[in-house]
């Protein structure tokens, strides 16, 4: 694949931005341009880029990409599937575009508590200054040719802003349903957690049929001081899909980030995750799972950036890799110049459950303070045998040793889900999963 | 070019080293007339003369890596001078002849008085008869078959073995600056270890007093054959001065069957000074081709020497059930910085490796771990460890890792962990209480931390290495 082809590629897939409504915001449509010129400027990332050293998408170069302008009159009980019990404060996006009939509204004790849970256009006048304090200000697009797209085709998306003070005990579900075949859609959500204040979120990528389509995601968290979000991420795209994704959080003081995100499908999935820790004592921890079969691709490059004194993060992140399918990890830990007494650790887990599975795993660690804990380990084995054994000498076959310890690994990071319902449905998923074989 | 490799390499010899050799350099610049030169020079067959003329080729096509975490002005390589003959030093009358500030360093070291003026150009047979010495120990390794000299004199005396081997581990157009050496090379030694032989001493370049000075683009070979078994070192713990700012040297180890080979490097180049300014760029190759079933590769290496250090000795595990081996120190202080780490490429069944690295920066230093396990789809039953820890000393300087972890066989165990740690005042506090001052407590925690690596070294050169720790960090803390 030449850079020539490529970059027309990029602009082939800016075409469809003619038809978006201009915002009535002066400062966004500068943010959209500048993001058309970056794209202008980048090209695809290849296999020579250090990013993309293992993930080969040059497939999807090869796919005429269209984005969706009509929202598709997706019925509730095409999507009804999807939804979690017990209730959750939901927004529905099909194909990208906000689907007010699928969507609930905050509910009153919820709402009287100030929260704030729409899709962007219908914040443009409410809250303009907040906006534009925060969209687009976390996610760099400067170097990325997925961000800079999706920022060019940015109008709506999610919207949740938490007020000072409020602790909102029911998740906000944002479940993102792709119907269509060899469309792109943009996803786009901005969760503001004003300080003190406490929330949990669930991304939620499903697809209604199997298809080649692609979601190129884009989410941005901002945390004032003492602020505590728990961000869930499930990405169950279709097998033949591609999922790039890009998640951008900035930390305020002793503010506290968790994160879990579980990527089960898309032939090819990217998410990258940058979390800066940019007040004192702020804590984050980022767990992740990939659970990938087939031909798929997972890959997942995390940065955690230690910027102020008294930071502390964990990380885990396992991947359950069968069939041919190929899991990719890059994890950055930094730690700036003055990011005293940050106490760090990470740690990578593969399980290779078939002779063509591959992993390619990368933990970094890059340090520039002397007083500070960090600590990384990476491991790439099978199921232990001893353990198998164990649990064979207590008259379990073979085959149910294995699958219950398969499903040991996985579940260790969904235990960490603070939503029962989804909980349990990942947990079914992983142990459908292991029986298959 | 900078105006600081200019005057490295302009600088009058010091330290009481004197050359007189002005009239046999070869023009700056590098051409296929300087390529053709060389080999004439050097009385090469058309074998070896075609070798450096397909480097030169592929050399022009290639551009320098921007991967690693190191930062230096671009280097002119048109600058340079590609061949001198080999440097004859003024021989000094006496030890009293020698700069006092070597010999107070070698004082701290604690070289052997005999070394110590063997080190500085002291003729050795005014002080010491170490040339008999070297005589001696060539005659024992002849008896036993073993070929060990400059590869200069063996591309002479055993063409074949040279033509059969050199370039296999390392191909020619391996990366830029191996392409460069294996272009340029000017000398190094060779080493054969016939079948079955165990070599009855360690094996140095300290005593291989015909190839003392060679230069800056050494090529280093060594062959251990079926059961054959080798420790080698090279370097030493004694601080050297020189003045080329580039190295670019190439070593090329291979094993084959049940053979066994050990490779100490103690690196103490000259660094610069505190500010930063002058020091060797010291860009090596090194790599290890466990050819044969149950063959052993060991890297041992002390790096605290070179303004920048940008090595990876790596081990191919080729054969089944072959073992590689990694352990390293490295040590950056001041404004020097190393991008330093292995490779273990499994390929042969049940292939195990260990890696143990540890790593200390202090001033404002910037010291980086960078290492690539990889499991081929081959190598069932691969077992790797890795360890790689760091200390940083001071909030200036940094340490980064960079652990890449490919794995293709499901039937393969990689475990990496590395952890990143200071002195603490507790400690220091510890060891105040029990009436040992700062300076000697933070030696003892820094060999304490290094400890694993050490004891792979030679005797001799663990007690130097422990020392040579200590003297490198003076003043750094406190």
């Amino acid at each position: 694949m030449s850079v020539a082809t490529a970059s027309g590629y990029l602009e082939s897939l800016l075409q469809g931005r003619a038809q978006l409504p201009i915002s009535p915001l002066a400062w966004l449509n500068r943010l959209r341009a500048e993001a058309v010129e970056r794209v202008g400027a980048l090209r695809v990332p290849t296999t020579h880029d250090e990013d993309w050293r293992f993930t080969d998408i040059s497939s999807l170069t090869k796919l005429p990409f269209q984005p969706v302008h009509a929202a598709s009159p997706l019925q509730t009980a095409e999507a009804e599937r999807f939804y979690l019990e017990p209730a959750t404060i939901r927004l529905v996006f099909v194909d990208g575009m906000y689907a007010p009939q699928l969507s609930t509204q905050v509910p009153g004790a919820a709402g009287d508590s100030g929260i704030v849970v729409t899709h962007l256009s219908a914040a443009v006048s409410a809250h303009a200054t907040t906006l534009e304090s925060h969209l687009g200000r976390h996610a760099e697009f400067c170097n990325n040719a997925f961000t800079a797209l999706n920022t060019a085709f940015l109008h709506d998306g999610a919207l949740i802003i938490v007020p000072r003070d409020v602790a909102v005990d029911m998740p906000v579900h944002l479940l993102f349903i792709a119907t269509q075949k060899e469309a792109a859609s943009y996803p786009r959500c901005l969760l503001i957690a004003e300080s003190g204040s406490a929330v949990t979120v669930i991304e939620d990528y499903v697809a209604l049929q199997q298809g080649v389509y692609v979601t190129n995601a884009v989410t941005e968290i901002a945390l004032a001081d003492n602020a505590h979000v728990n961000h869930i991420r499930v990405q169950r795209d279709s097998g033949q899909a591609f999922h790039i994704a890009d998640c951008a959080v900035s930390l305020a003081r002793a503010s506290r980030y968790q994160s879990t995100s579980i990527a089960l499908g898309a032939r090819i999935s990217r998410y990258n995750l940058n979390v800066q820790l940019a007040g004192e004592g702020a804590e984050c921890a980022v767990d992740g799972l990939a659970l990938i079969t087939e031909r798929q691709l997972a890959d997942t490059h995390t940065c955690i950036d230690h910027i102020k004194p008294h930071g502390s993060s964990r990380q885990l992140h396992k991947c359950i890799v069968d069939g041919a399918a190929h899991a990719v990890f890059n994890g950055k830990i930094m730690v700036r110049p003055g990011a005293q007494l940050t106490d760090s650790v990470q740690s990578s887990r593969n399980l290779l459950l078939s002779g063509r599975a591959h992993v390619d795993t990368k933990p970094q660690l890059e340090i520039f303070a002397d007083d500070v804990k960090c600590a990384h380990g990476a491991t790439v084995g099978q199921l232990d045998s001893e353990e198998v054994f164990y649990l064979k000498s207590r008259g379990l076959s073979e085959m149910t040793a294995r699958n219950l310890l398969t499903y040991a690994f996985g579940a260790e990071i969904i235990e960490r889900i603070p939503v029962s319902s989804l909980r349990h449905r990942l947990k079914q998923t992983v142990l459908e999963h292991t029986q298959r074989n | 070019m900078s105006a600081v490799l200019q005057n490295l390499v302009n600088q009058p010899y010091k330290h009481g080293f004197v050359t007189e050799i002005e009239s046999d350099v070869a023009p700056k610049g590098l051409s296929e007339n300087t390529i053709r030169m060389i080999s004439a020079k050097k009385n090469e067959p058309e074998w070896l003369l075609e070798f450096r003329l397909k480097a030169y080729q592929q050399w022009l096509t290639m551009e320098e890596p921007q991967w690693p975490n190191v930062k230096y002005p671009k280097i002119d390589f048109q600058a340079i001078s590609y061949y001198s003959a080999p440097k004859p030093r003024k021989k000094l009358g006496s030890m009293d002849e020698v700069d006092p500030e070597l010999l107070r360093t070698f004082e701290k070291l604690g070289v052997p008085m005999h070394e110590r003026a063997a080190l500085a150009g002291v003729a050795v047979d005014v002080i010491f008869d170490s040339v008999s010495v070297a005589t001696t120990y060539k005659q024992k390794l002849a008896e036993v078959g073993i070929i060990f000299g400059s590869i200069s004199e063996a591309v002479h005396t055993h063409p074949d073995l040279v033509k059969q081997y050199l370039g296999t581990v390392v191909p020619v157009g391996d990366n830029f600056y191996a392409t460069l050496n294996s272009a340029v090379f000017t000398d190094g030694s060779f080493c054969f270890i016939p079948k079955g032989v165990k070599c009855p001493m360690d094996l140095s370049t300290y005593f291989r007093i015909n190839t003392e000075a060679s230069g800056q683009f050494e090529r280093t070979l060594i062959i251990a054959e079926e059961g054959a078994s080798v420790s080698y070192l090279e370097g030493c713990t004694a601080p050297r001065f020189d003045t080329n700012q580039l190295h670019a040297a190439v070593v090329e180890l291979v094993a084959l069957d049940n053979a066994d080979i050990k490779y100490s490097t103690v690196q103490n180049w000259y660094a610069g000074d505190e500010n930063g300014v002058g020091g060797i760029f010291n860009f090596v190759t090194k790599r290890g081709l466990a050819k044969g079933v149950n063959s052993r590769i060991s890297w041992t290496q002390v790096e605290t020497g070179s303004a920048i250090t940008w090595k990876y000795p790596s081990c191919v595990l080729q054969g089944d059930n072959s073992v590689g081996e990694f352990y390293s120190v490295a040590v950056t202080n001041h404004h020097q910085q190393a991008d330093t780490g292995t490779k273990m490429i499994h390929i042969g069944k049940n292939t195990r490796s260990t890696i143990v690295s540890k790593g200390i920066s202090a001033g404002h230093s910037n010291n980086s771990y960078r290492g690539l396990v990889r499991i081929a789809p081959t190598a069932a039953g691969a077992r790797n460890y890795s360890q790689c820890d760091s200390m940083l000393v001071g909030d200036q300087c940094s340490a980064s890792t960079f652990p890449y972890i490919q794995v293709r066989n499901n039937s393969a165990i990689v475990e990496h962990e590395a952890s990143t740690s200071k002195i603490g005042e507790d400690q220091l506090f510890y060891f105040a209480q029990r009436g040992i001052g700062g300076e000697e407590a933070v030696s003892m925690i820094i060999n304490g931390f290094c400890k694993d690596v050490f004891q792979q070294l030679p005797m001799e050169f663990a007690v130097e290495a422990t020392k040579l720790l200590g003297l490198k960090l003076e003043g750094s803390v406190g």
